[in-house]
C-alpha cells in the first residue's frame, strides 16, 4: 500500500487546527459558563496551559499494562473520528481518511476510544472510575437510540451512509439541510448530541463534586494530558459530524469553524439552564421525547 | 417340526406335574420350570426360524375335526413371532425371578407356566370361546401371580382386577354367545359376515368392546394401574410386555371382522390411551404406577397401530414392530431394573450409579422408551407420523406428538433424577447376577433390534452409517482414559472431515457447517486433554453431540436430518446433565429440545405430502404455498436457537453444564438452529401464514431477541450465564438478518454464524480456562487477574470488540452490512433496535471483561496461574482467525456470497479490492486497520517517550480520600454494577417468558393431578369405569345407531 503523503499533511494539518480550535473554544467556553455564573473565569487560554503542564509532569505512576494503554485507546479513538471524517465539501485534500468508511464507521468509532478509557481505567481499581464507567456506559445505551434513528433517516433520505453524498445532498441553501428538511430527525439528533456530550444536564458520568471526575480518577500526568487532548479533538470531530449530518456541511473552513461553534454553543446553554439528571433519570430520558422524535423523523422519509 | 400343540401340553403338563409335586422340592421345581418353559421357546423358535426361511405355517385342528367343528390353532410368522417371545421373555423371566421362584411354593411355579401357556392359547387359537377360556386363564393366572408380592395392596389390587376381568368377560362372553346364534360358528375367519347380519353388529359390538377395554384403554384402567402398581417387577414386566401384545393379537385378529369405520374409532381411542396415561404419569412420584402408566400409553399405542392396520398396509409391520420391540425390550428393562434397585422411591435411583453398566442400560431403555434414534420406537413413530400425514390425520399426529412430550417429560425427569440423586453413604450396592444379566439381555435386544431397523432403511453409508458406528465405539472404549479418548475422538473428527470432504466438495453451505461443527468440534475437544482419570460418560455423548450435528449437513432425506437432530439434542443432554447442579436445567432442555423435535416431526409429515421424503434443504418451494410448514419449521429452528420466548431454557443449560463442554454445547451446537434456518429460508422463500409474512414477524421477533438477550445479560453475575444470554442476543441478529431475505440480510446471517462461532467458542473456553483456575462462577469474586492471566484476557479483549462490532476487528463488518440492509429493506424501527440491543451488549462485555481481569485482585487468587496449555492453544487459533477476518473480510464473505441464490431480492455486495460497496455505503476493512494501527502506534510511542520514567505501584496504591481501602472485596465494584440502569429500565427484562412456561407447567401438571383421583383405588368404581367406557365406545363407534 502507497502512501498518499499529500493526504497525510493535510490530514495532520487539519488535526493541527482542530486541536487548536478545540482547546481554545474549551477555554472560551468555560469563561461564558463563568460569565453566566457571575464569575470572572479562567483565561481563554488556560487549557494550553494545562496541557503544557500535564505533558510535563515529573512524576509518573502505572496500574498495569491496560491503564496504561487505556489513554492511548481514547486518543486514537478521538483522532481516528477525526481522521475518518471528511471536512470541507468538495475538497479532495480536506477530506482526511474518509474514503475507508461511511458513518456507520465514525458511529462505531467513538466506542474504540470509550472501551479503551474504561478498560484503562478498570485497571486502576478506584472504586470510582468503576462507577463513573457504569454510569457513561450505561447512559450511552440510549443516547444512541435517538441518534441512531436520526441517522439512520437522514441516510434513507440522501440514500446513502457516505457523509460526503449526506452533505452532497444538502447542499444549495438552508432549507435542504437536513435540520429543516426533516426537523423531526435533527431534533433527535440534537437531543441526543447533549447525551454525547456529557454536558449538563448528563454530566453525571464524571460528577465532579460526588465521585471525582469518574473514569479518569486515577489518571494524571502525560495521561491526563492525552485525556485533554482527546477531548479537544473529540469534542469538535463530534460537532463536526453533526455539522455534516444536520447543517449541511461546509464548504471552507472558516464556515466550519463558525458551524461548529454553534452547534457546540447548544449543550453549553442547555447545561447552563437545566441542573444534572441522576443517571438513573437520565436513561430513560433519552427513551422518551428524543425517542419519539427519532421515530416520527423516520416516518417522515 | 414340533406340532405347535405341544406348546400347550408341555404347560399343562408341567403345571400338573408341579402342583403334585409338594412343597419339599423346589429348587429342583425351579429348574423343571425352567426346562419346560425352555421346550415351549424352543417349539415356538423352531417354527420361527422355519417359516422364517420361507417354509409354511401349520393349521393344528384338535380334536381331529376341521372347525367349526374343533377348534383350531394357527401358527404363522406372526404367531410364531409372538409366541416366541412369549415363551422366551418367559424363560427369562424365571432366571430373574429365580429367587422368589426358589422360595414360593408350588402352586405358584404352576401358575406361572399356566399363565405362560394361556398366553400362548391366546396368540394361536382362531376360535372364539376358546379365546375366551384363555383369557379367562390368563387372568385368574395373573390375580393368582399377583401374590408373590404377598402384600395387603397386591391381594386387593388382584381382587380389583379380578373384578374388572369379569366384568369384561361378561361382555365378551354375551358377543360370543349372540356371535354364534348369528353365524352358527365360533371360528373367527367364518364369522366375517357377522357385522352385515341384521343384530350381529350388536354382538360384535360387544366382542369389541370388550377386547378394547382388555387393553387398559384410558381412562377405565384403574384396576390395571393398581395392578402395576403392587405387581412385583417381574410379573409388572410380564403384564405389560406379554399380557398387552397378546390382546393386542387378538384385536388384530379378529379385524377382518371389525367394519372399517370401528377400525378407526378404536385406533383413536388407542391414541387418547396414549396421549393421556403418558400425559398423567408426569405426576406419578411411584416408579412403578409411572411404569404403569407408561406401559398403558404404550399399549394404547400398539393398539391404535393395529387398529390402522389396513390403513398402513406395507408399513404396518415395521410400525408394529418398532413399538412392541421396544415395549420388550425396554419396558421390561425398565421393570428389572426397578426389581435390582428394589425401590419405588425416585431417589433411591441413584444407586446404579455404582454400577455404569447398569446405568448405560437404565439410559438406553429410556431413550429407547421416548422414541429417540437410533432405536427402533424412533423410527417407528417417524415411519406412523409420515403415513398419518399422508391421510392429513392432523389431529392423531398432534394428539401422538403431544403424548410423546409428555413420555420424554417423565422419563427425562427420571433419567436426571438417577444420574443427580444423592446416595447413601456406603448403601451396598450388589446386585444378584442372575437380576442382571436378564436386564443386560434385554440391552443387548434392543441394541440388536436398532441394528436391524437401522439396516433395513438402507442409510447412506457416509453420512449416517459411520457417524453412528463412531458414537458406539466410543461407548465400548469408555473405560480408557480421557487422554487417549480425547485423542481418538479429534482424531476420528479430523479423519471424518478428510473423508467428507471431496463429496461437500464445491457445496459452500454445507462445508461452512461441516466447518463449524468438525472444526468446532476438535477445538473445543482441546481443554479435555487436562481432565485427569477415565471421564466416564464424556466422550461418548460428545461424540453424539458431534456426530449427530454433522448429520444436518448433508442428509439424504427428512429423516435422516431428524435423527440427527435428536441425536444431537440427547448426547447435549447428557453432556449438560454431567454438570454439577445441573439436574433441572438440562431436564428443561430435554422438554424444550423434544418439543421442537415434535413440532419439527408434523411439520416434515406436512412437507412428505408436498415433495415426498426429499431433504427439505435440497428443494424448492414456490413462494406462499407452505406457510403452515414453514411457521412450524421456523419455531422448531428458533427453538434452538433460543429465540426469546423459547429461550427459557438456554442460560441454565449453558451454565450448568460442564465449564470445558459448554463451549461446545453452546458455540458450536446453537448453530444447528442456525442451519435450520438458513436452509428453511434458502428453500421456501417468502411465505404467509393466515395473510401474514412471516418473515415480517420473524424479523421482529429476532429484533426483540436481539435486545432481551442482551438486556438479560447485562444484570447477570455468573460468567456462564451472561455469555450465554450473550448468544441469545446474538441469534436475534441471525434470526433478523435471515428475514430480511435479501442478498444481504443472507450474507449477514452466514457471516454473523461464523463470526459468532469463534468468538462465542472463544469467550466460552477463555472462561473455562478462568473457572478452571478460580473455582468460582461469580464475576464478583474475581478481578485483577489480568496480571495473571494475561493471555486469557487479550482472547476475552478480542473477543469482546468482536462482538460490540468496533472497527477495526472483523465485528465491524456485520454491523455494517446491517445499516446498510435495513436501509435497503426500509425495516427502520427493527433495524433501530437491532442497533440498541448492539449497544446495550458493551455494558456486559464491559462488566465481563473488568470483573474478572481489571479491578482489585483477591487475596485467594494471588497465586493462580494462566489457563492450562490446552485451553490457550483453541483460543489462540480462534484468535488468529478473527485477526485475519478483520483484515481481509472478504476472504470469507466472498465465497459466502456465491452460495446465495440469484432469486433473493436485493443488490449484493461488491469487492473492490478491500474496499466493499454498495449503493449505499461504502467501507473497507485494511485501510481502517492500517490507519488505527499507525495512529495506535504513534501515540503509544507518545506516550511512552513522555512515561518513561513511569513506576509501577501496589495495588491499594490509589487515590483514596480520607481513607485507605483495606481488602479487595470491598474496593473492587462489580456486584450489581449497573444497578442505575437496572433502576431505569428493568422492567424490559422482567421474566415473561419464564413465568409463561413455569405457569403453564403448572397448570398441567395441577390436571393431571386432579385427573389422578379419577382413579379412587375402589374396585367398583373400577367396573363402573368399565361400563362407563363400553358406553362411550358404543356412541363414539355408532353414534347408538345399532340397536
Amino acid at each position: 500500500m502507497s502512501i498518499d503523503w499529500m493526504k497525510l499533511l493535510f490530514a495532520l494539518l487539519g488535526l493541527f487546527i482542530v486541536l487548536n480550535y478545540g482547546l481554545l473554544q474549551y477555554g472560551i467556553i468555560r469563561r461564558i459558563t463563568a460569565r453566566i455564573g457571575k464569575r470572572i473565569g479562567m483565561p481563554v487560554y488556560q487549557p494550553y496551559i494545562d496541557l503544557i503542564k500535564n505533558y510535563a509532569m515529573r512524576s509518573q505512576i502505572t496500574h498495569g499494562v491496560m491503564y496504561y494503554l487505556g489513554p492511548v485507546f481514547r486518543l486514537a479513538g478521538g483522532v481516528g473520528v477525526f481522521m475518518f471524517m471528511p471536512l470541507i465539501f468538495g475538497s479532495e485534500l480536506w477530506s482526511n481518511y474518509s474514503f475507508s468508511g461511511d458513518v456507520i464507521l465514525i458511529l462505531y468509532f467513538i466506542f474504540f476510544g470509550m472501551l479503551g478509557m474504561a478498560l484503562g481505567a478498570s485497571e486502576g481499581g478506584h472504586p470510582y472510575s468503576f462507577i463513573g464507567i457504569s454510569r457513561g456506559l450505561s447512559q450511552f445505551t440510549t443516547v444512541e437510540v435517538p441518534f441512531t434513528l436520526a441517522v439512520i433517516a437522514i441516510a434513507a433520505q440522501s440514500g446513502s451512509f457516505s457523509i460526503t453524498e449526506i452533505v452532497a445532498a444538502q447542499q444549495g441553501g438552508i432549507e435542504n439541510w437536513n435540520i429543516i428538511a426533516n426537523p423531526f430527525a435533527g431534533a433527535a439528533g440534537l437531543l441526543a448530541f447533549l447525551g454525547m456530550m456529557m454536558a449538563a444536564p448528563f454530566n453525571v458520568v464524571q460528577a465532579p463534586t460526588e465521585i471525582p471526575i469518574g473514569p479518569p480518577t486515577e489518571y494524571h500526568g502525560t495521561y491526563l494530558g492525552m485525556l485533554q487532548t482527546n477531548r479537544a479533538v473529540l469534542y469538535i470531530a463530534e460537532a463536526i459530524l453533526m455539522v455534516n449530518l444536520f447543517f449541511g456541511g461546509a464548504t471552507n473552513w472558516v464556515e466550519l469553524l463558525l458551524k461548529v461553534f454553534m452547534v457546540s454553543m447548544w449543550p453549553v446553554f442547555v447545561g447552563l439552564v437545566f441542573p444534572r439528571f441522576r443517571i438513573d433519570q437520565s436513561i430513560p430520558w433519552f427513551l422518551k421525547i428524543p425517542l419519539i422524535l427519532g421515530i416520527i423523523g423516520i416516518f417522515m422519509i | 417340526m414340533v406340532n405347535p400343540v405341544h406348546i400347550v401340553s408341555i404347560g399343562l403338563a408341567a403345571a400338573f406335574l408341579m402342583s403334585l409335586a409338594g412343597k419339599r422340592q423346589q429348587n429342583i421345581l425351579a429348574y423343571f420350570l425352567m426346562i419346560a418353559v425352555g421346550a415351549m421357546s424352543f417349539i415356538s423358535l423352531q417354527w420361527l426360524m422355519e417359516i422364517y426361511s420361507g417354509g409354511a405355517g401349520r393349521e393344528v385342528f384338535t380334536a381331529g375335526f376341521k372347525p367349526p367343528f374343533a377348534i383350531n390353532l394357527r401358527m404363522t410368522m406372526d404367531e410364531a413371532v409372538l409366541t416366541s417371545i412369549i415363551n422366551i421373555f418367559g424363560l427369562f423371566s424365571i432366571i430373574y425371578l429365580f429367587d422368589t421362584f426358589k422360595k414360593a411354593n408350588n402352586h405358584l411355579l404352576s401358575i406361572f407356566i399356566i399363565y405362560l401357556m394361556g398366553l400362548n392359547v391366546m396368540v394361536m387359537t382362531r376360535d372364539l370361546f376358546n379365546l375366551f377360556v384363555f383369557l379367562e386363564i390368563v387372568a385368574i393366572a395373573t390375580a393368582g401371580m399377583m401374590i408373590m408380592s404377598s402384600d395387603k395392596k397386591g391381594i386387593s389390587a388382584g381382587f380389583k382386577f379380578l373384578i374388572a376381568s369379569s366384568v369384561i368377560s361378561g361382555l365378551l362372553l354375551l358377543g360370543t354367545l349372540f356371535g354364534y346364534t348369528y353365524t352358527g360358528t365360533l371360528n373367527i375367519d367364518m364369522m366375517q359376515a357377522l357385522p352385515l347380519i341384521k343384530g350381529g353388529a350388536v354382538a360384535l359390538f360387544l366382542i369389541v368392546v370388550a377386547l378394547v377395554l382388555e387393553t387398559k384403554p384410558f381412562p377405565a384402567n384403574g384396576w390395571a394401574l393398581d395392578l402395576y402398581t403392587s405387581a412385583n417387577h417381574g410379573v409388572g414386566a410380564m403384564l405389560s410386555v406379554l399380557s398387552a401384545p397378546a390382546i393386542m393379537f387378538v384385536v388384530y385378529k379378529m379385524l377382518p371382522v371389525i367394519p372399517q369405520d370401528w377400525q378407526l374409532v378404536i385406533s383413536f381411542f388407542g391414541i387418547i390411551t396414549f396421549a393421556a396415561s403418558n400425559y398423567l404419569a408426569i405426576r406419578q412420584e411411584n416408579i412403578r404406577r409411572m411404569l404403569g402408566y407408561s406401559s398403558v400409553a404404550q399399549g394404547g399405542l400398539l393398539l391404535a397401530t393395529v387398529g390402522l392396520a389396513d390403513y398402513l398396509g406395507g408399513s404396518f409391520y415395521f410400525v408394529a414392530l418398532g413399538f412392541l420391540l421396544t415395549n420388550l425390550f425396554a419396558k421390561a428393562g425398565l421393570f428389572w431394573l426397578g426389581g435390582i434397585v428394589n425401590s419405588d422411591n425416585m431417589n433411591k435411583w441413584g444407586i446404579l450409579r455404582k454400577k455404569p453398566v447398569l446405568l448405560l442400560l437404565f439410559g438406553i431403555f429410556a431413550a429407547a422408551l421416548a422414541g429417540l434414534p437410533p432405536f427402533p420406537a424412533f423410527f417407528a413413530k417417524w415411519e406412523l407420523v409420515m403415513q398419518l400425514g399422508a391421510g392429513e390425520g392432523w389431529g392423531w399426529i398432534a394428539i401422538m406428538l403431544i403424548g410423546s412430550l409428555f413420555e420424554i417429560a417423565f422419563l427425562f425427569k427420571w433419567v436426571g433424577r438417577v444420574f443427580k440423586a444423592e446416595n447413601e453413604e456406603n448403601a451396598p450396592a450388589n446386585f444378584a447376577m442372575h437380576k442382571q444379566i436378564p436386564a443386560l439381555l434385554l440391552g443387548a435386544g434392543i441394541i440388536a433390534a436398532s441394528y436391524f431397523f437401522i439396516d433395513y432403511l438402507n442409510f447412506n453409508l457416509t453420512f449416517v452409517l459411520i457417524p453412528l458406528l463412531a458414537i458406539a465405539a466410543f461407548f465400548v472404549i469408555d473405560y480408557a482414559p480421557a487422554f487417549i479418548k480425547n485423542i481418538l475422538l479429534i482424531g476420528a473428527l479430523s479423519f471424518y472431515g478428510y473423508m467428507i470432504y471431496p463429496e461437500l466438495q464445491g457445496d459452500i453451505m454445507k462445508l461452512v457447517f461441516a466447518g463449524i461443527f468438525l472444526i468446532g468440534g476438535v477445538l473445543t475437544l482441546f481443554p479435555g486433554f487436562s481432565a485427569k482419570g477415565a471421564r466416564k460418560g464424556f466422550y461418548p455423548f460428545a461424540a453424539m453431540t458431534i456426530f449427530g450435528l454433522l448429520m444436518l449437513v448433508n442428509p439424504a432425506d427428512n429423516l435422516t436430518f431428524f435423527m440427527g437432530w435428536e441425536l444431537m439434542a440427547l448426547g447435549s443432554f447428557i453432556l449438560i446433565l454431567r454438570g454439577k447442579m445441573a439436574e433441572k436445567p438440562a431436564f428443561r432442555y430435554m422438554l424444550f429440545s423434544a418439543g421442537g423435535a415434535y413440532v419439527m416431526m408434523a411439520a416434515f409429515a406436512m412437507l412428505n405430502n408436498i415433495s415426498g421424503a426429499e431433504f427439505f434443504g435440497n428443494i424448492n418451494i414456490p413462494a406462499n404455498t407452505a406457510g403452515i410448514i414453514f411457521a412450524l419449521l421456523a419455531i422448531a429452528f428458533m427453538l434452538k436457537a433460543a429465540a426469546i420466548g423459547l429461550h427459557i431454557w438456554l442460560p441454565g443449560a449453558y451454565a450448568e453444564a460442564e465449564d470445558d463442554a459448554t463451549p461446545l454445547v453452546s458455540g458450536v451446537l446453537i448453530n444447528s438452529g442456525v442451519l435450520g434456518l438458513v436452509l428453511l429460508v434458502t428453500s421456501f422463500g417468502p411465505q404467509t401464514l393466515f395473510g401474514y409474512d412471516i418473515l415480517h414477524i420473524m424479523g421482529w421477533i429476532g429484533a426483540i431477541t436481539a435486545i432481551g438477550g442482551n438486556m438479560l445479560a447485562i444484570y447477570e453475575e455468573d460468567m456462564k450465564r451472561l455469555i450465554a444470554y450473550s448468544s441469545v442476543g446474538a441469534m436475534g441478529y441471525i434470526i433478523f438478518a435471515l428475514a430480511i431475505n435479501t442478498k444481504l440480510g443472507l450474507l449477514i446471517a452466514l457471516y454473523y454464524t461464523i463470526l459468532h462461532f469463534i468468538y462465542k467458542t472463544m469467550l466460552f473456553i477463555s472462561a473455562a480456562g478462568v473457572m478452571h483456575r478460580t473455582k468460582t462462577r461469580n464475576m464478583y469474586e474475581m478481578g485483577g487477574l489480568i496480571k495473571s492471566m494475561p493471555l486469557s484476557f487479550i482472547v476475552v479483549l478480542i473477543g469482546i470488540i468482536t462482538l460490540a462490532g468496533m472497527p477495526p476487528l472483523a465485528g465491524f463488518a456485520g454491523k455494517w452490512m446491517f445499516y446498510n440492509a435495513i436501509i435497503l429493506k426500509e425495516w427502520y424501527i427493527q433495524g433501530a433496535m437491532i442497533f440498541f440491543s448492539g449497544i446495550v451488549a458493551f455494558l456486559y462485555l464491559y462488566k465481563l471483561i473488568s470483573s474478572v481481569f481489571l479491578g482489585q485482585l483477591k487475596d485467594n487468587h494471588r497465586k493462580v496461574k494462566e489457563a492450562p496449555f490446552y485451553y490457550i492453544i483453541p483460543q489462540l487459533i480462534l484468535v488468529m482467525a478473527i485477526m485475519v477476518l478483520s483484515v481481509q473480510p472478504q476472504w470469507l464473505m466472498q465465497p459466502l456470497s456465491t452460495i446465495i441464490p440469484a432469486s433473493f431480492a436485493g443488490e449484493a455486495l461488491q469487492w473492490d479490492g478491500n474496499l466493499a460497496t454498495l449503493s449505499t455505503g461504502y467501507w473497507n476493512a485494511f485501510t481502517i486497520m492500517s490507519v488505527v494501527m499507525a495512529m495506535f502506534g504513534i501515540l503509544f510511542l507518545w506516550l511512552v517517550y513522555h512515561s518513561r520514567k513511569a513506576q509501577k505501584v501496589k495495588q491499594f496504591n490509589i487515590v483514596f480520600a480520607a481513607e485507605k481501602p483495606f481488602r479487595p472485596e470491598t474496593t473492587h465494584v462489580s456486584y450489581n454494577i449497573f444497578a442505575a440502569y437496572k433502576k431505569a429500565l428493568g422492567w424490559m427484562v422482567t421474566p415473561l417468558a419464564t413465568r409463561f412456561w413455569e405457569r403453564l407447567s403448572d397448570i398441567f401438571t395441577a390436571i393431571a393431578d386432579k385427573f389422578r383421583t379419577w382413579y379412587t383405588g375402589n374396585g367398583q368404581t373400577y367396573a363402573l369405569h368399565l361400563l362407563i367406557y363400553a358406553f362411550i365406545l358404543y356412541i363414539a363407534i355408532s353414534g347408538g345407531k345399532l340397536l
